[in-house]
């Protein structure tokens, strides 16, 4: 599709001759054309004009749960990837949380075949173990080829050290990206929120910042031992940042990532009982959400995350105990961001974490491919629940003033706007 | 006239300091009604009411049967074992069912912590907790409250220590609520494995040694333990639980001065006291239970006032 972005401010800070200059955007059958001051639409090109329109790279988001197969009135792909489109995502990584669970070739390959022909590209990632029981490693490298970019037992962490040992030496082979979700299952025991002032007030039984530590302490052990890669999904604690830091300056491979809402919400949410921010792991303290920020803005955290998960109503208009744990995140992923952190750092931090993956990364240049997002940075709204694209409605978000709305994208030759 | 300040009983946490003596001086009241010959008043003649227990109960739900019907309410009564919760309904719908029934107050004992709250977010109808998982259970606060205040002449400025399985218990939750908010001095005392680690941060002290708590306190409330809701062993046996954290008479004749026991019941008799500690005349458990029946007929009748 051939389009003219008229007049659109581009925010990327690898280009220093284009960052925060308006341009307008010419683009021809799915590659950048031409970037100049003005240009005249050529005949059968649509002209796309945006009030603020503000355009940088396609945004990527490392950890995004749709429903199918399976669970398809939570989402299914199209639907997904529709609003992750229209939530500024070129790229999602997709955790297996399906039913039947991804842990096989085949089931690489469905997920693969369902995706394709969208405006945003879909990554999934496969169990590490078969049916993610932590007992049997899952045929990786045969995943592996059919396009699962990482393995992760989604949101169990591995309670057997010698198998963790074991599956990090596997992959090195093939240069895999194993996952450990951060959770000492014993220190947690049935506690399903944060440990702290709010769940002895409200008689929940707690999760301790220690439960998550313990665990990361216990993996980078065993990374330091095996080499490989190794990645840390949502942590949430202060101490958490610095162990990996620590890690990291020791030289060894391990990458973390932060979720949304672990930024901006704190577990005095929690007062009312109110599902909606029952998420795993947990809202922490105002000190946990202060040291994460500090961390992710100082390259500690190596990316931010929607940790987008659909849960129909039947799953959270219930006790709190017996409601699942997740919140949908995509689409007010940038507005929230936009809270915490000023333009461009939003936009760094939306735009990394691609390399890890072995996604590739675009230039915003003349003659690549062309794929933005599109979006106005300065526009107030309420983040309303009728709006919402997502299949299912559980937000935390829902009601709150948000700034900085996104238009859409522009990628794989297709333009996705919000109509 | 005074009224509550809230639409339902929830929690000690959602109330103040006035609705709490609104409630004890409506409670002695109906403590003199239910001690004439003829018992009942017909106050609350138009008023429906549904115990929906989704948990096991003897004392509360009868206490709380005998509190409406001696207020003239229409009682239905409800468990979950005779229930559809047992096919797959939801707890709305199942509430929402009985309510459609025309009812207009709803006492619920629920498993999980919140479950009122929630409860009160999507029905139509006056909610009183009646123990909700280990968060709260507020009428037995009041209760304890007002057999404090009956022995003691106030509970302001009294010492209050609070023994055994604190991490399980919705009774010393709402007790802690209610003792501080009425100026009380609290400690909690029992093995560390069953405090929370942030209890103190709620305004009360906590003493390991039961000599050193028993020997501070005016009152000593004497929990059981939660069995239902131990996951793993929190202490070895039952015998050097007691061994440390058990009232006999003998200890209690040693203390430094005469202490007033209590216990929300049922006592396990030779765990937490012996039976002659339970029966000895420092005791007001069963004071404690006569005052129920008094504080549920206040609590039902003053939210009952407020439905329109």
């Amino acid at each position: 599709m051939n389009i003219l972005l008229k007049s659109a401010k581009i925010i990327n800070a690898q280009n220093s001759e284009l960052h925060l200059k308006k341009r307008d955007i010419l683009i021809k059958n799915g590659i950048i054309d031409t970037i100049a001051t003005k240009i005249e639409a050529p005949k059968g090109v649509k002209t796309v004009a945006l009030k603020n329109l503000h355009v940088s790279l396609g945004w990527f988001d490392s950890s995004v749960s749709f429903g199918e197969p399976g669970f398809e009135e939570r989402e299914t792909i199209s639907n997904g990837l529709h609003t992750a489109a229209l939530s500024g995502f070129t790229d999602v990584v997709l955790n297996p949380n399906t039913h039947p669970l991804a842990d096989s070739s085949s089931d690489i390959v469905f997920l693969k075949n369902a995706s394709l022909d969208f405006a945003s590209n879909l990554y999934p990632l496969g169990c590490m173990t078969m049916g993610a029981e932590g007992k049997d490693l899952a045929e990786l490298y045969d995943m592996r080829n059919a396009g699962a970019v990482g393995f992760y037992d989604f949101k169990s962490p591995i309670t057997n050290s010698n198998l963790l040992k074991i599956a990090l030496q596997y992959v090195q082979n093939f240069d895999g990206l194993l996952y450990s979700q951060p959770l000492d299952v014993n220190i947690a025991g049935k506690a399903e929120v944060h440990e702290g002032i709010t769940s002895t007030k409200l008689g929940l039984k707690g999760i301790p910042a220690m439960a998550e530590e313990l665990q990361i302490v216990r993996d980078l052990f065993i990374l330091e031992y095996t080499g490989g890669k190794l990645h840390i999904p949502t942590i949430s604690t202060a101490n958490a940042v610095k162990l990996i830091a620590d890690a990291k300056k020791k030289g060894l491979d391990v990458s973390c990532s932060v979720a949304i809402h672990n930024l901006y919400f704190t577990d005095e949410l929690l007062e009312e009982f109110d599902s909606s921010y029952k998420v795993y792991p947990p809202l922490r303290t105002k000190k946990d959400t202060k040291a994460l920020i500090k961390a992710l803005n100082d390259g500690l955290i190596d990316f931010v995350t929607t940790d987008h998960i659909p849960l129909n109503v039947e799953l959270k208009a219930v006790e709190f105990d017996n409601a699942t744990h997740g919140a949908i995140g995509l689409e007010s992923a940038f507005g929230l961001l936009h809270q915490i952190y000023d333009l461009e750092k939003c936009i760094e931090l939306l735009t990394q974490g691609r390399e890890r993956y072995h996604i590739k990364e675009n230039k915003f240049v003349e003659g690549n491919k062309a794929s933005l997002t599109l979006f106005d940075p300065d526009l107030e709204y309420v983040f309303d629940k009728e709006k919402i694209r997502s299949t299912s409605k559980n937000s935390m978000v829902l009601g709150q003033t948000l700034k900085g709305k996104v238009y859409g994208i522009y990628n794989n030759n297709q333009l996705v706007l919000e109509t | 006239m005074s009224e509550l300040s809230v639409q339902h009983l929830l929690g000690i946490k959602y109330i103040n300091e006035k609705d709490i003596q609104l409630i004890f001086e409506t409670a002695d009241h109906f403590k003199e009604v239910i001690n004439r010959s003829i018992k009942k008043v017909p106050s609350l003649r138009d008023i429906t009411i549904a115990n929906i227990f989704f948990e096991n109960s003897t004392r509360t739900r009868l206490s709380f049967e005998l509190a409406e019907k001696r207020l003239s309410a229409d009682v239905i009564n409800f468990s979950a074992g005779q229930s559809s919760v047992k096919k797959g309904e939801t707890l709305i719908d199942t509430v929402n069912n009985i309510l459609s029934m025309k009812v207009d107050m709803v006492v619920m004992r629920h498993p999980n912590p919140g479950a009122g709250i929630f409860l009160s977010k999507h029905v139509k109808a006056a909610i009183v907790n009646a123990g909700d998982g280990a968060h709260e259970h507020p009428t037995q606060a009041l209760l304890d409250s007002f057999s404090i205040r009956e022995k003691l002449g106030d509970v302001a400025g009294k010492k209050i220590v609070i023994v055994g399985d604190i991490l399980h218990s919705r009774v010393a939750l709402s007790n802690i609520f209610a003792l501080r908010l009425q100026g009380a001095q609290v400690k909690v005392c029992g093995p560390k494995t069953l405090i929370p680690k942030h209890i103190e941060s709620l305004g009360v002290e906590v003493e390991t040694n039961l000599r050193k708590a028993l020997n501070w306190c005016d009152v000593a409330n004497m929990l059981r333990i939660q069995n239902e809701r131990l996951d793993i062993s929190y202490f070895p046996t039952t015998r050097e639980y007691t061994q440390q954290f058990g009232v006999n008479k003998a200890f209690l004749d040693s203390l430094d001065k005469e202490i007033v026991i209590m216990h929300p019941g049922p006592i396990n008799r030779g765990v937490e006291i012996t039976s002659d500690v339970a029966d000895s005349k420092q005791s007001i458990i069963l004071n404690q239970v006569e005052n129920g029946v008094a504080i549920r007929m206040a609590v039902i009748y003053l939210l009952a006032s407020k439905i329109k």
